[in-house]
């Protein structure tokens, strides 16, 4: 859901696993205590505060998990393959000349002041990223207009074809439909006026309510309330769900995951994400620069541990970044662990005693570990690994500005394999932060973006791939899975790839 | 706190001097505390700590980051006595090797507080007056926050890692050596010896080294030891907040906070670190106890008023 890289990294300031030290269990308000006649409260406890509740603006993947149930798009991911489902628009079709797409709305839907959906809310939102230039603007950079001929039709006017239109108006709540007028009507950090399943009710240091919206236009939803709980410690967070204070997390220790499937008083289920995390070198830093040093850093490693040390068997290998269950996945694996090879290269570039400064963050737990098995096995081809712990603000500070050897993080949350190639590997990318730079890898990511015919596009993805693996732009390194636990009463639920909590369907026994 | 600030020589501090001869020898000293059982005992589990510090990677069995993902979370056994942490890392080796940053960051941060503070100290317990004034006052300020919250806020300022946890505990501890020495100093510079020195002419500074320094040695090396305690605790709480000593180094504070993610599955993990830190601060407790009723059972009170301190 976080797609940009600065947002994966603002976003998942907050994200996933983590967070440090402090924490606290949340009160002990027992819960599922409101029997009167329906479906009761859900309680989830995820593990970080959203920063606001400004869809067009956050970047938090905890924002983003309560927006899921509040807001909606134009169109959806499946949850099992992936691929857009009508959502808000029914329907779409593009011309011929793939310069126009033309979006047909659902006449049924109102937002949760009761006022009723059309195209002029639609074009107010997208005219609201484009025009202010909000966090997702540069996925409309091919948007020359976005027009209403009539309530339920929105067309989409472009300057180039752009076949994958429908991730940038649908892959997350990131591009949610506002109604016309909503940010300057509401303080949306704080206010929502959705067309999703739920509403929301109060935003408090402690959590986050929202109440079911009777007039929601499609199914459910199944419960009463929902209640965001914010934990921070995993350990807190399981044995809140072990003692039935709250129904689901997200926020388990990947260590006890075997254990709690063996156990069977919670229900854990794991499912492979779309994220990737790698690691990046400074190709402005001598000999970072050079492709031997690159090469020999790539053959030094072994994923497999490294895979191990993040996520205890529950992240995959993957030498390129699009995981395995994806249409775009391209099986390409080059580099395989040979310590005397990667020793041999290393001589023959005529390096010697090299220290690789390594950046990570404990903002993401997962990157100080994978940081000790990498000093680990680079410490065996005789790279000295400098770890570099920062905070994510100073870290954030040190990639924009180049002042790095090498570097950590994820992408989370890609659908497309425009979000995972394009601005990392091309010159000019605003999140080529390493500094890669070859005119090819260029050019067959610039035709991918718009070629049309879906066959003929991963085959140029598939070749951009192979050129990024093979002078290592990143260093791809794993998949992790997405892994969340509930308890017996909840029932409806459905873990996605994507990450998205979607607890439209979720009903409470 | 302070009764001591603002009175020259009050009755409290009468006791403490000893005339320049009648020091305690470093070698009677060592009898005295050994005398004491308990103190014994602290002084062994101490040296076998300095030992291991100094010697450290030379006695584990296995690598500082010897990583093995085969071998993760073993319990212990033969092969590995203190069990392998989530990354395979054998606990035994890390704890051993994790003695030399905890006795490093200790001596030197110490040290600078001891430096620092005996200075200050005794400047302004010697001169009075406005120096004594400001000095002693910028002293109460340091002291007025908790020590673990102001080592976090000078390591926010400074940045990460071991070299900035000595320098911010160092600045922690600096006004508890202030105030002890100043504390000695006060009643000291009253003593026929020092006016005997000033009526035949010699300088401040020649008085405060030769006369005076000497003299407030007793309740110093007190804190020193007490301190030394303190200032490895310091160092282990910071690396568990992931602020001090920095992976891979292995540190008992992160190897603390490390296990404790896997208490349930892996108690080895955060029990031994847990253990080491317990020992050594406990000896240097015990032998900071112990050197203080050695050296002077009277002064006893001077010293806890001065370092009462959380």
């Amino acid at each position: 859901m976080i797609r940009t890289p600065r947002a994966s990294a603002l976003a998942a300031t907050v994200a996933l696993l983590a967070a440090a030290a402090c924490s606290d269990g949340g009160d002990d308000v027992p819960v599922g205590g409101e029997e009167a006649g329906s479906g009761g409260t859900f309680v989830a406890a995820i593990s970080a505060q959203p920063d606001q509740l400004d869809p067009h603006q956050t970047t938090a993947y905890a924002s983003f998990q309560v927006l899921e149930n509040v807001y909606d798009t134009l169109v959806v991911p499946n949850p099992d393959d992936l691929t857009f489902e009508p959502s808000l628009a029914t329907d779409w079709e593009t011309s011929e000349d793939g310069l126009t797409w033309t979006f047909t709305l659902r006449d049924d839907v109102t937002f949760h002041d009761g006022s009723e959906l059309d195209s002029a809310d639609v074009v107010y939102t997208f005219r609201r990223i484009i025009d202010e230039e909000l966090q997702n603007a540069y996925r409309f950079a091919t948007v020359e207009d976005v027009r209403a001929p009539d309530p339920t039709t929105v067309e989409f006017v472009l300057s180039e074809p752009t076949p994958n239109l429908l991730d940038h108006v649908g892959s997350y709540k990131g591009v949610a439909i506002l109604p016309e007028g909503a940010a300057e009507d509401l303080d949306l950090a704080t206010e929502a006026n959705g067309t999703g399943p739920f509403r929301l009710e109060d935003v408090g240091a402690d959590g986050i309510t929202l109440t079911a919206f009777e007039d929601y236009w499609g199914e459910g939803p199944g419960v009463d309330e929902v209640e965001f709980r914010f934990i921070s410690e995993p350990t807190t967070a399981l044995t809140a769900l072990q003692t039935g204070e709250v129904h689901w997390t997200d926020n388990v220790p990947a260590q006890r995951v075997e254990e709690l499937q063996g156990s069977g008083d919670v229900t854990v289920e794991t499912v492979p994400s779309v994220d990737y995390w790698y690691m990046a070198v400074n190709f402005a830093r001598p000999p970072f620069d050079r492709a031997e040093v690159r090469e020999a850093i790539a053959l030094a490693l072994d994923r497999e541990a490294i895979a191990d040390a993040a996520q205890f068997g529950l992240a995959r290998v993957n030498q390129t970044a699009i995981p395995e269950e994806s249409f775009w996945y391209h099986d390409y694996a080059p580099y395989e662990r040979d310590v005397d090879a990667a020793r041999d290269l290393l001589a023959e570039a005529g390096v010697e005693d090299l220290t690789m400064g390594l950046m990570v963050t404990d903002e993401y737990p997962e990157t100080v570990e994978v940081a000790q098995v990498i000093a680990a096995n680079l410490e065996e081809v005789g790279i000295t690994v400098d770890i570099q712990t920062e905070q994510f603000s100073t870290w954030l500070d040190r990639q924009g500005a180049g002042d790095f050897d090498a570097f950590l993080l994820g992408w989370l949350g890609n659908l497309d394999p425009y979000g995972y190639y394009h601005s990392q590997h091309v010159c000019e990318g605003e999140n080529n932060y390493q500094g890669y730079c070859d005119p090819e890898t260029d050019e067959l990511l610039e035709r991918a973006a718009t070629e049309a015919d879906e066959d003929a596009r991963k085959e140029l993805y598939d070749e951009a791939a192979e050129r990024i693996v093979d002078a290592n732009s990143y260093i791809y390194l794993y998949n992790p899975s997405v892994v969340q636990a509930w308890t017996d009463e909840v029932s409806g639920y459905e873990l996605r790839p994507d990450r998205a909590i979607n607890l439209e369907t979720v009903t409470l026994s | 706190m302070t009764a001591l600030d603002d009175t020259p020589a009050g009755p409290a501090e009468a006791g403490q001097v000893a005339a320049p001869d009648e020091a305690v020898g470093a070698r009677g000293l060592l009898r005295a505390l050994l005398r004491n059982r308990l103190a014994a005992a602290a002084l062994v589990v101490l040296a076998i700590f300095v030992v291991v510090a100094v010697l450290g990677e030379r006695l584990a069995p296995y690598g500082r980051n010897e990583v093995s993902s085969a071998d993760k979370l073993r319990a212990p056994s033969l092969e590995h006595p203190f069990g392998t942490d989530q990354l395979g890392r054998d606990v035994l080796s890390r704890v051993l090797i994790g003695a030399e940053p905890s006795l490093r960051v200790g001596l030197v941060a110490v040290g600078i507080a001891l430096v620092a503070g005996v200075v200050l100290g005794l400047v302004a317990g010697y001169y009075r007056g406005l120096v004594d004034d400001v000095v002693m006052r910028c002293m109460d300020v340091l002291f007025a926050f908790p020590a673990i919250l102001l080592a976090i806020a000078v390591m926010a300022i400074r940045g990460r890692g071991a070299t900035n946890a000595m320098i911010a505990i160092g600045v922690v501890y600096t006004p508890i050596f202030a105030r002890v020495t100043r504390a000695s100093v006060l009643t000291v510079r009253e003593q026929v010896f020092v006016r005997a020195a000033r009526s035949i002419g010699a300088g401040d500074l020649r008085i405060m080294t030769r006369h005076v320094l000497p003299n407030v040695a007793a309740p110093i090396i007190v804190q020193t030891s007490i301190s030394l305690a303190f200032a490895i605790l310091a160092e282990a709480a910071l690396s568990f907040i992931g602020l001090g000593t920095q992976p891979p180094e292995p540190s008992w504070g992160r190897m603390l906070a490390d296990g404790r993610g896997f208490i349930q599955d892996a108690w080895w993990m955060a029990v031994f670190p847990g253990l080491a830190i317990f020992a050594v601060v406990l000896s240097f407790n015990v032998t900071g106890d112990a050197l203080r009723d050695a050296l002077d059972p009277r002064q006893r009170s001077a010293i806890e008023s001065a370092a009462g301190r959380g």
